[in-house]
């Protein structure tokens, strides 16, 4: 059992607070991914977690257990670093080994222990040598090995997949996933990669200026971004951001004006939208290319990149770019003009603070 | 026209030839002098000129150990040499360290304002130093004397006094090398990130635990180069032995190279290239250890 609690935790480095009153909890078994941009603060408060760094103000709870003035090895929290930080006078086996043998654990009792956990890492035939003999994958093993050897109930990883190349951080994150599966420990995992966030977490995390923007499922916050700061951070290519004017049309609909790109009527019987300016979000996949005939807009296309899936068309102008993601290989050229469609229900505002308008 | 040269191989092949000529003729030039004292030392009737010998003899060392004080010398030397040695890496270690990690704004300040002892020739400081330690050195047989009388203090101020003692020399001596030593270890712990010692917190690894079983094998090589440098620089060092020495049971290799040859009668060339070798040997020694330490911390730190 852990669940993690943050309450009202705060930090500064002299007069500057870094983390502002931070409200988190973590239940028993979850992947929670902390994310967002360097200098949010998710390392910090990682370590906050860890015990290396102080907690100045609020309440860091273990299973309803103040923690705060805990020792880091008291807590039952193990951790992955960025670096690996695995000791390059030791072996594989030792690095693992190495919190057993400091609480004084028979040399035996270590030695089938380590085993157990290479076996589990795939480290077997790799036991004998130095770190630095040693692959970037194969190396974070050891560094997973030295962290669940432990049995801790909290299992920290502070930007584990960074120093890896693309294809080998696909295959670290399924492995990761398969171990907190078998594992069943509480996981807190930093990363500025939100596709990582995506594909990993139970919950995300987001992060900005050392607040919380927004905690909630992955999906959830795809759908239902609290602010314009989650909206643009979540999900690749990020959503567009266009400023509009909304006014009330004569059918009651909402009329929602852009500069360029004209008018578009959304029924928001449901729940109207305030008038006056707002900022429109539509995310890349939400716009289509439409026949002549009818669509919302036409444009010029300024760039275009055609993967084969999927092409991508940037259009609008250069000060003010909208990216449309089109499904399959579209022969366009830069300067050729064609003609968009915006998907209504998909549609999201935020007003002129960045604060999500409320839609049915 | 010359990039058209360098073209041509057979023209670089001559460049090639005359760089070789020169740089062979500079190192036979350097050479030179080590040749002599090895050949000298083993010749039966050595001069002043580099000659091969016409009789091979190791009488001259035997000489140096048997007749003459020579292992006394080197006892001392090493003694006095390795203790400095040793508290300079303890001091550099642990100041280095503290240098490295802690952030206050008179760490530049200090670490400059350290560097003026090394730089400053010690031949200027000599006076004030003397008087300084005589002051102590009067103060402490003052001390001893009243609490164990004349003749064993005598005994223990041999060891343990500041001027033609052991324990003064080595302070000195140490002092004279510390500046150096950690400019090195705090440039050294600098490379080493901090990961490791909060990984071995997380562990469960008490300070001691910390300082022993991570930290001193991470920083090994920092302070064998620190250690190198503080040793032969200490080894090599004339002026303070002769200053502050004047017993004869406490007299160093320099000291007894350096009196050898302001004997009356002749000089002997021989014993005095024997000596001079076996002065040399400890430093060529201690350079062949610490080799792979110096191309570790001058090249990059630790690696993971």
């Amino acid at each position: 059992m852990a669940v993690i609690e943050l309450k009202n935790v705060r930090k500064y480095y002299g007069a500057l607070e870094v983390i502002k009153g931070v409200d988190i909890r973590v239940e028993d078994g979850e992947f929670a991914v902390f994310v967002g941009p360097s200098g949010c603060g998710k390392s910090t408060l990682l370590r906050m977690i860890a015990g290396l760094e102080g907690i100045d103000g609020g309440d860091f709870l273990l299973d309803g257990r103040r923690m705060n003035d805990i020792a880091p090895d008291k807590r039952g929290i193990a951790m992955v670093f960025q670096s690996y930080a695995l000791y390059p006078h030791m072996s594989v086996a030792e690095n693992i080994g190495f919190s057993l043998d400091l609480k004084k654990v028979p040399k035996a009792t270590i030695r089938k222990e380590v085993e157990a956990i290479a076996e589990i890492l795939q480290l077997t035939d790799y036991l004998d040598r130095r770190p630095a003999a040693l692959s970037g994958g194969q190396r974070q093993r050891v560094a997973i090995g030295r962290a669940i050897i432990k049995k801790p109930a909290v299992i920290l990883f502070d930007e584990p997949l960074s120093n890896l190349d693309a294809s080998l951080r696909v295959q670290m994150r399924a492995e990761l996933q398969r171990l907190h599966r078998d594992l069943k420990a509480t996981v807190v995992y930093v990363t500025h990669d939100q596709v990582e966030a995506m594909t990993m977490a139970d919950r995300i995390v987001v992060l900005k200026g050392g607040e919380v923007a927004q905690a909630d499922a992955p999906i959830a916050l795809y759908h239902r971004p609290d602010n314009a700061f989650v909206a643009t951070f979540i999900g690749s290519p990020r959503m567009n951001l266009v400023p509009v004017t909304i006014a009330r049309a004569a059918d009651g609909k909402a009329e929602v004006t852009a500069a360029r790109l004209g008018a578009i009527h959304i029924d928001d019987s449901a729940m109207p939208l305030p008038t006056g300016p707002a900022q429109l979000g539509v995310r890349p996949e939400h716009l289509r290319l439409a026949a002549d005939a009818d669509g919302d807009f036409d444009s010029e296309i300024l760039v275009v990149e055609r993967l084969g899936v999927e092409t991508y068309l940037t259009i609008g102008s250069l000060d003010q770019p909208i990216m449309v993601r089109v499904e399959g290989d579209i022969a366009m050229r830069p300067g050729d003009r064609a003609r968009f469609s915006i998907d209504r229900q998909s549609c999201h505002f935020f007003d002129m603070a960045g604060r999500a308008l409320p839609r049915a | 026209m010359a990039p058209h040269h360098a073209h041509n191989p057979s023209k670089r092949r001559g460049a090639d030839l005359s760089a070789y000529a020169t740089l062979s003729v500079i190192s036979i030039f350097c050479a030179i002098p080590f040749f002599w004292v090895l050949l000298a030392s083993i010749d039966g009737n050595a001069s002043l000129f580099l000659q091969w010998p016409r009789e091979l003899t190791i009488d001259n060392y035997v000489r140096i150990f048997m007749q003459e004080d020579g292992t006394r010398w080197v006892l001392n030397s090493l003694f006095v040499v390795g203790t400095a040695t040793l508290i300079v890496m303890v001091l550099a270690g642990l100041g280095g360290y503290a240098l490295s990690r802690t952030r206050a704004w008179w760490k530049r300040p200090f670490l400059y304002t350290i560097l003026l002892i090394r730089v400053l020739p010690t031949t200027a400081l000599i006076v004030p130093l003397y008087k300084v330690l005589l002051t102590a050195n009067n103060w402490l047989g003052g001390v001893l004397r009243a609490i164990f009388g004349n003749g064993p203090a005598r005994e223990i101020l041999k060891y343990v006094g500041f001027i033609d003692g052991y324990l003064g020399l080595i302070l000195v001596l140490a002092t004279m090398q510390l500046p150096l030593a950690l400019w090195i270890m705090k440039t050294f712990f600098d490379t080493v990130p901090r990961d490791y010692e909060e990984a071995a917190l997380m562990d469960g690894a008490t300070m001691l635990q910390r300082i022993r079983r991570v930290l001193i094998p991470l920083a090994l090589p920092g302070l064998g180069a620190a250690g190198l440098f503080a040793f032969i620089s200490a080894w090599g060092d004339f002026l303070l032995p002769l200053i502050l020495l004047s017993s004869p049971d406490l007299q160093t290799l320099p000291l007894g190279l350096f009196r050898a040859f302001l004997r009356v009668n002749t000089i002997d060339y021989g014993f005095l290239a024997a000596l001079a070798f076996v002065y040399l040997l400890p430093a060529v020694i201690a350079f062949g250890f610490a080799r792979r330490f110096l191309v570790q911390t001058f090249s990059g730190g630790v690696k993971g």
